[in-house]
């Protein structure tokens, strides 16, 4: 006799859970309600219409056009700018950095292994605040006055900013964001393309040196043809300050470098892990086969390593967004330090505070959804090709 | 017949290690610049042209290292800032019983300290945590009244870390129950979010929400000190990321210990109290230790905020007119203070690892 399978029981309705989140309402209704009575109480009634208001501050740095008699929501976004500008470059050097230490810590040579522990250690255990304030000390007290800047070619450094040669800027460059992203798409396509030969006829074809050219190429072409204005200029030294070129303020640098050597101390480790876990087995069987020590690391160790190294990646990453917002503390102006300076000026501490806590929820949860996807489809495509 | 002699050990090539290949031979001609150069410039600041403690201020002006004087003149002031200089005493205790208590909880979690359990250690959180606040503001049985704006230093540190750490936690097993648990999908989704928001922004916001924002949650009229607001914000942050860590522990968990539990007959509540908590908990002790140490070292985030924690009183103390040039001095303190504690947390993690493997194996 057969049984049928037992009907799925029936979930009881969560009363329980309903009764918290009515009570955490309320709340919530007579927290607000306090919130209006003391704005109002200071003469402010609770809103987003100041966003329109004349902003009065100036910014540190900007990457977009921003002036003081532009507006909040400008301040706000030159702020947020700065904010992405930092956590890129954060991200590059703090990979460079550890990915680095990560290499030296398991090198055979013992003088690299003891720097590796010892940088991790230190970095470790100091709050990043105070790296930060160490080393905005020795930046300020360093570093030449700009009169007797340090020179290298075109750039220069002074105890105020690094300078260097930049296109001088024009609204119309915006347009070569479309080759940029065509070439990038094109390079996409070849790479797959140049895979796919390699994985029916073993031939290989050239994939970095076609990829760059596109990349760098195709804007080129297309300034060229478009007569986009591409003029180059130099930071030369005037009667008290260098002109032209581009120039980024020693607060940036710093703050750059509290993040990559803090950040890569962690990822140093992460990296220092991954390579410990894969068996040495695994390298000694694939020298027995005869791979030579190149293609050992390119094909057995490389992508076992990533696959362990990733995941607690893209959580360093993620961390090292949100931390962008020490910059506050040495006044480079990020987003956060954006928003505490209108916080001062207009006594909104509700509105600002909803709208920076979103910004930044809105980039790490861009951040973690971009790169773990990467990671799913790397997942994927080693699958795939490993059977 | 004569067994072979074993044979010799292996002679460690020197020549080999260091410079084994070419790059190797890089690594460590470049790690060794490094160490010399490092080690020298710091040698050289901290003791070649350095001035001893014993020799006067005025020595200090023309040095190029460091003047370790600026200790003598001013640690008292890097430690307890503003407080009454007659009243020292009391932020003293304060952060030695927080310290002892604090070292306590470390020693118990590795297993050491066996006679005091968990319920004298609760306990003593209880009686101190009043107590802390109580000597800190004084105003009772003859202790001088002290306003929270003064409190500052190692005091404030500690209280920002130690005690914000221990009220967080049991939020952080609560939500990490809730957002682990079937029974009441409602509280689950509402402890996600939470979680998620929470760990989704950076400290420094959550932060400026508890100085600015939570003062005018209160009804009008009354008032909160930026120290006790900060306190609540850190409670609020930390709390997510240990409920992530516990969460960590609850699922690592197989699905026979709650079945095993159910046909005892226990109930939800008992399940989780009595078997499910308590291997969790003991599981995700490496991961909590972990978020401690992060928690412990970003309060220092608080100077952002104008309250003077250790940090910022050691910014204080050279923001004098005249002081200016012992900013590192000063530092150096600060530095040496956390890379003492969190040397002691880091042991503990460590031993804990070393523990879990040893019973994994």
């Amino acid at each position: 006799m057969q049984h049928s399978p037992p009907p799925a029981a029936r979930k009881p309705p969560d009363r329980l859970g309903t009764v918290v989140v009515a009570l955490i309402l309320l709340a919530l209704a007579v927290l607000g309600a306090n919130i209006w009575l003391n704005m109002r109480g200071a003469g402010v009634t609770p809103g987003f219409g100041f966003l329109a208001q004349t902003a009065g501050f100036d910014l540190s740095e900007n990457l977009i056009p921003y002036a003081a008699k532009d507006s909040y929501a400008r301040a706000i976004l030159a702020g947020l700018l700065n904010t992405v500008l930092l956590a890129l470059a954060g991200l590059v050097l703090a990979t460079v950095v550890g990915v680095l230490m990560g290499l030296v810590s398991v090198s055979p040579s013992p003088a690299g292994r003891v720097v590796a522990l010892l940088y991790v250690e230190l970095f470790r255990n100091l709050p990043k605040i105070l790296v930060l304030l160490v080393l905005y000390v020795l930046a300020v007290r360093g570093l030449p006055p700009v009169r007797e800047a340090l020179s290298l070619g075109p750039f220069h450094l002074s105890n105020r900013s690094i300078y260097m040669p930049m296109f001088e800027p024009d609204p119309s460059q915006i347009w070569l964001l479309l080759p940029l992203v065509a070439g990038a798409l094109a390079a996409f396509w070849w790479g797959r393309r140049a895979r796919r030969i390699k994985w029916e006829t073993g031939r290989e074809l050239p994939v970095m040196p076609v990829a760059v050219a596109l990349l760098l190429g195709l804007p080129m072409a297309f300034a060229l043809l478009a007569d986009v204005p591409l003029v180059p200029t130099i930071p030369a030294f005037e009667r008290f300050d260098f002109a032209g070129g581009a120039r980024l303020s020693v607060q940036f640098l710093v703050v750059l470098l509290t993040l990559g050597l803090y950040h890569g101390a962690q990822i140093a480790e992460v990296v220092r892990g991954g390579i410990l876990a894969v068996p040495t087995g695994q390298v000694e069987a694939a020298r027995a086969l005869g791979l030579t020590p190149r293609h050992v690391t390119r094909f057995v160790v490389l992508p076992q390593v990533l696959r362990i190294v990733i995941p607690p990646m893209i959580n360093q990453y993620v961390n090292l967004i949100k931390n962008t917002s020490v910059a506050i503390v040495v006044g480079y102006s990020d987003l956060m330090s954006v928003s505490g300076t209108i916080i001062n000026q207009t006594f909104r501490p509700l509105e600002m505070m909803l709208i920076t806590m979103a910004l930044y929820l809105g980039l790490s949860l861009l951040a973690s959804s971009v790169m773990n996807r990467l990671n799913e489809a790397l997942r994927a495509r080693s699958a795939r090709s490993a059977p | 017949m004569i067994p072979a002699a074993p044979p010799p050990e292996q002679r460690r090539d020197l020549l080999r290690q260091w410079a084994g290949t070419p790059v190797t031979a890089l690594v460590s001609a470049l790690s060794a610049a490094l160490a010399v150069w490092v080690a020298s410039a710091v040698l050289d600041w901290a003791l070649v042209s350095a001035v001893s403690p014993l020799r006067p201020m005025e020595a200090c002006a023309e040095a190029a290292g460091a003047c370790w004087r600026f200790y003598v003149e001013k640690s008292r002031f890097m430690l307890f800032g503003t407080y009454p200089y007659a009243e020292h005493w009391r932020p003293a205790l304060v952060s030695v019983l927080l310290l002892a208590l604090s070292g306590m909880v470390g020693l118990r979690i590795t297993g050491r300290l066996g006679g005091v359990g968990p319920r004298v250690l609760l306990a003593l959180w209880v009686l101190v945590i009043p107590l802390v606040f109580a000597l800190m503001g004084g105003g009772w049985s003859g202790l001088a009244p002290v306003d929270m704006s003064r409190w500052n230093g190692m005091p404030v540190l500690l209280i920002l870390s130690v005690i914000a750490i221990a009220l967080a936690f049991p939020l952080g097993v609560a939500l990490a129950v809730l957002r682990y648990q079937g029974r009441w999908p409602v509280l689950r989704r509402v402890a996600v979010v939470y979680i998620e928001a929470m760990r989704g922004v950076p400290m420094v916001t959550v932060l400026f929400v508890g100085v600015f924002v939570l003062p005018l949650t209160l009804p009008p009229g009354t008032r909160i000190s930026p120290v006790m607001a900060t306190l609540i914000a850190l409670i609020f942050f930390h709390a997510s990321y240990f409920a992530e860590d516990v969460r960590g522990g609850l699922q690592s968990l197989p699905a026979s210990q709650t079945e095993a539990a159910a046909s005892l007959g226990l109930s939800w509540g008992q399940t989780m109290r009595l078997v499910l908590l308590p291997q969790a908990l003991s599981r995700s002790l490496p991961a909590l230790v972990n978020s401690v140490i992060g928690a412990y070292k970003d309060t220092s985030l608080v100077v952002v905020l104008g309250i003077h924690d250790l940090t910022s009183t050691a910014r204080m103390a050279f923001s004098e007119p005249g002081w200016g040039q012992y900013a590192l001095e000063a530092y150096a303190f600060v530095g040496m203070w956390f890379l003492l504690s969190c040397a002691f947390l880091s042991w503990v993690g460590r031993d804990l690892h070393r523990q879990q493997s040893a019973r994994s194996r």
